[in-house]
């Protein structure tokens, strides 16, 4: 008699468990029929294609890199930073004739000079990732001031600029789109990295406890600086992205991608049991992120009303997530 | 008849797939010193912790001197006078140790905290019931465990208690801070007090319990009268099985010096320590809290640099700028810390025990998956490990089981030395017995271990060689046959010294 009612207890707790780790995803799929009636051409593949490779793509890559550099217990506030001056150098050398390879070459070379800059803060002179970050955050957006005369974009526009913004951006393998290629590539990375390899082993540990980490023998500088560099050249790559979809480098872009980024890797962690950053849990994120502003606008939201309508959809989500999870408990 | 200080009846609490009490039952009456004792995961912390109102019971009763209570909060179950040390709960690392002791009861002026009041009675407090001088100002980070418990213990004394619930709370004490200990509870108890004490050594049951009740998953199999009916049949009951064989014995040829430790000193902790690591050795280092044995493992680890001296493995002088450095060099170490430097307690079991060895577990930066779980299972096979599977968070595993999880991740990855800091601390009697059989399979493969332990017994049971360390000082050194309790005992509190002195 007890034991039937003790099954029964069990299971209940059991699906509401797996109920909380499956909030984001169910949230994700509301969203997405929610919308495709409310806003006619949501469902279109023109808005479905444009949706990804522009806004999707781009979002994603830095938001892996933002899931790196969280799940080792960190937060990298420069991810712009790095964007932007990968975009510069590479839309610079564009513009000075060197061949495209060169150009991203030398916007990766930037980016990277970015994570070895924010390495070496945190390990040589152990300020906290938060405010290491920060402090590149705005030495980077002078930088990008003063060589801009104050943020004057770059507009390439002559004719034989365009050939290798097209190769990256324009150009499709077997009918799929070059950066939709780029970001699977990414992602297959990231996610060998993280979830099959034993760095991703380090930075699981360096994240749940960091001395566990050091006095386990891992050298904790080392692979907080690998970290670091990757979040920062995974940006650049978004960074080159962005700048050969707009043939052009605006100052400052790469700062919307700040939040969203943290977001969604935060929005993410629902989705696991034990609460961490995971490659699919922040696509996931990405994707309701970017579902909500794309549907948001269609419905016809302004870009104030949208952010207040993702605010809204994040406390729903994670508040639906970690409370059931607490009432499992 | 007066009513019960505390009864629980019928407590049942399910996590998930776990069923950690099971119709438990537990009366403790007012002026005696109440034993609970049970295997690694019986679920001694988790009646504790429903009674402490961290965790809520999934059915069953509590009441507090026959005052029914249905909703238990830590503050609520504070005013009705029951007071715990529990054995995961850690101070807060910041505060400074009458911060510590005061907290929630700070003495004020008007609304300020008066600072000079307070140190002057924590350092009142540590002396009348320890003997023990410690700044008050110190901050708990920087206190050794044992330390530690002997401030939170004087945090529920300083609070007026009339129930006190102590889990594990000698685990890593030596005898003559037990001893204190003992004294202080048998005092109280005078005074009326309930107590319920929970520990793993069946020694300090039968000379303090008057009542013990046992628990084996999560059910009590009995309420028994320790001195009437004897340790073996307490274990029998915790088991279900006999343990005879407590420390298995190993036929080793003692070889050549693994590590050799040569004028080794750190300033203000000791000085000019040298000795040999033999293959094949099991070496004890033994002193009383604060005389430099453990400084000296943490040296070896390259926690702490050393002032002068060096220390010699491979044939080479070793440099240990970190503890990166020692693990590299073949070094492993078992911390006394467990949870500050042994588990990531949101990391899983298996992820935890295969941390220090990935190396061996991987092919090209890629995790062997399979390997790894042949490993890890074995090793959870072998420890007895109580855990739903390897994927199981180890915050979720009881507090000996942790241990066992540290001890796996260690002994698992066969390093060349093993610096062991209290490595049965919290495990049970059938868990020992596996921690011992790993050191000694490890001796037999010709590794050298290093062995510090506060129960006295064990080091002279596992030892071939036991250092007796006195202010910084190597005072003593016995081989296998010279060692006995009374001895080390004597020697690390100095007794040795002194007579020499005398003769000199
Ligand atoms: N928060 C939790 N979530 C899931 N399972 C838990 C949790 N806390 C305890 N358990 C499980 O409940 C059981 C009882 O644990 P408990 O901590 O009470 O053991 P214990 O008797 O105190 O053991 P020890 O001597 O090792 O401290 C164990 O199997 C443990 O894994
Ligand atoms: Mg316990």
């Amino acid at each position: 008699m007890t034991n039937q009612t003790d099954t029964a207890v069990r299971e209940s707790r059991f699906s509401l468990e797996a109920a909380s780790n499956y909030a984001v995803i169910v949230a994700f799929i509301a969203v997405v029929i929610f919308f495709t009636f409310a806003a006619p051409g949501f469902m279109s593949g023109e808005n479905i294609f444009n949706l990804i490779s522009n806004k999707v793509v781009l979002l994603a890559i830095v938001a892996l890199g933002m899931t790196i550099v969280i799940g080792a217990g960190g937060i990298d506030l420069s991810v712009g930073v790095s964007i932007d001056l990968s975009s510069m150098i590479f839309i610079m050398m564009i513009a000075a004739g060197y061949m495209g390879a060169f150009a991203v070459m030398g916007g990766l070379g930037a980016a990277f000079c970015v994570g070895l800059l924010n390495a070496f803060l945190i390990n040589k002179l152990k300020i906290n990732p938060f405010l290491a970050t920060l402090g590149v955050l705005f030495i980077g957006k002078s930088i990008q001031q003063l060589s801009t005369q104050g943020g004057v974009p770059i507009y390439l526009t002559r004719a034989e600029y365009a050939a290798p913004f097209d190769a990256i951006a324009r150009t499709s393998l077997l009918g799929i789109p070059t950066p939709i290629i780029i970001l699977v590539v990414c992602i297959i990375g990231v996610y060998l990295a993280l979830h099959r390899s034993v760095f991703g082993r380090y930075v699981a540990a360096l994240g749940a406890q960091a001395d566990v980490a050091r006095y386990s023998g891992i050298r904790v500088p080392f692979h907080m600086s690998i970290v670091f560099i990757s979040c920062a050249v995974l940006s650049g790559i978004t960074g080159i992205l962005l700048s050969s979809t707009v043939r052009s480098y605006v100052p400052l872009a790469g700062d919307a991608f700040l939040l969203d980024a943290i977001g969604a890797t935060f929005i993410g962690t629902a989705i696991s049991a034990e609460r961490r950053p995971s490659v699919l849990g922040t696509l996931i994120g990405v994707a309701l992120l970017a579902v909500m502003r794309n549907g948001l606008l269609l419905i016809g939201w302004n870009f104030f009303w949208q952010q207040v309508g993702i605010g809204v959809l994040v406390f729903l989500v994670l508040g639906l997530s970690f409370g059931l999870r607490k009432r499992a408990e | 008849m007066t009513a019960a200080a505390i009864e629980m009846r019928s407590i049942n609490k399910i996590f998930g797939p776990v069923k950690a009490l099971d119709d438990a039952d537990l009366v403790v009456e007012a002026g005696t010193i109440h034993g609970l004792v049970g295997q690694n995961g019986a679920g001694k912390s988790t009646i504790i912790k429903i009674l402490a109102g961290i965790y809520r019971r999934t059915s069953g009763n509590v009441s507090v001197f026959g005052k029914p209570l249905d909703q238990i909060t830590p503050a609520s179950i504070e005013a009705e006078g029951v007071h715990f040390i529990h054995q995961d709960r850690l101070l807060v690392p910041t505060a400074t140790v009458a911060e510590a002791i005061f907290l929630r009861n700070e003495p004020r002026v008007g609304p300020f905290i008066n600072y000079r009041e307070m140190n002057r009675r924590a350092s009142e407090l540590l002396k009348l019931y320890f003997e023990l001088d410690l700044d008050p100002r110190t901050l708990i980070s920087e206190l050794s465990t044992a330390q530690q418990k002997i401030v939170q213990i004087t945090r529920a004394l300083a609070h007026d208690a009339k129930v006190m619930v102590l889990d594990e709370p000698t685990a890593a004490l030596v005898s003559r801070e037990v001893e204190s200990l003992f004294s202080v509870l048998r005092r109280l108890k005078t005074d009326g007090l309930a107590i319920v004490f929970i520990s793993h050594y069946m020694s300090e049951i039968l000379e303090i319990c008057d009542v013990v009740t046992v628990l084996r998953n999560g059910t009590d199999v009995g309420v028994v009268d320790p001195s009437e009916v004897g340790i073996q049949k307490i274990v029998e009951m915790m088991t279900n099985r006999d343990t005879s064989e407590m420390y298995p014995r190993r036929e080793v040829e003692i070889g050549a010096p693994v590590m050799s430790v040569r004028n080794l000193t750190v300033d203000g902790a000791f000085e000019d320590v040298s000795f040999d690591i033999r293959s094949g050795e099991i070496l004890g280092l033994t002193g009383l809290l604060g005389s430099g044995d453990k400084e000296v493992l943490n040296t070896l680890f390259g926690q702490i640099k050393p002032d002068a001296g060096e220390i010699i493995l491979h044939d080479k002088q070793q440099k240990f700028g970190s503890p990166v450095d020692a693990v590299n060099a073949g070094v492993a170490k078992i911390p006394e810390d467990r949870r500050a430097h042994g588990v990531a307690t949101g990391l899983s079991v298996g992820e935890n025990m295969s941390l220090a060895s990935l190396g061996q577990l991987s092919t090209r930066g890629f995790v062997d998956r399979k390997k790894e779980a042949e490993v890890v299972d074995g090793l959870i096979r072998d420890l007895g490990i109580k855990t739903p599977d390897r994927h199981t968070l180890v915050k979720n595993l009881s507090g000996g089981n942790q241990q066992k999880v540290v001890v796996g991740k260690w002994l698992g990855c066969n390093s060349e030395i093993s610096l062991l800091d209290e490595p049965t601390v919290a495990v049970d009697v059938g868990a020992k017995v596996e921690i011992y059989n790993l050191m000694n399979r490890l001796a037999s493969e010709g590794k050298g271990l290093v062995f510090v332990s506060s129960d006295l017994e064990e080091v002279t049971e596992m030892c071939d060689r036991v250092l007796v360390i006195y202010r910084g000082k190597i005072i003593g050194e016995y081989k296998r046959g010279e060692i006995d309790a009374d001895r080390l005992l004597a020697a690390a509190s100095g007794a040795v010294a002194e007579t020499e002195r005398k003769r000199a």
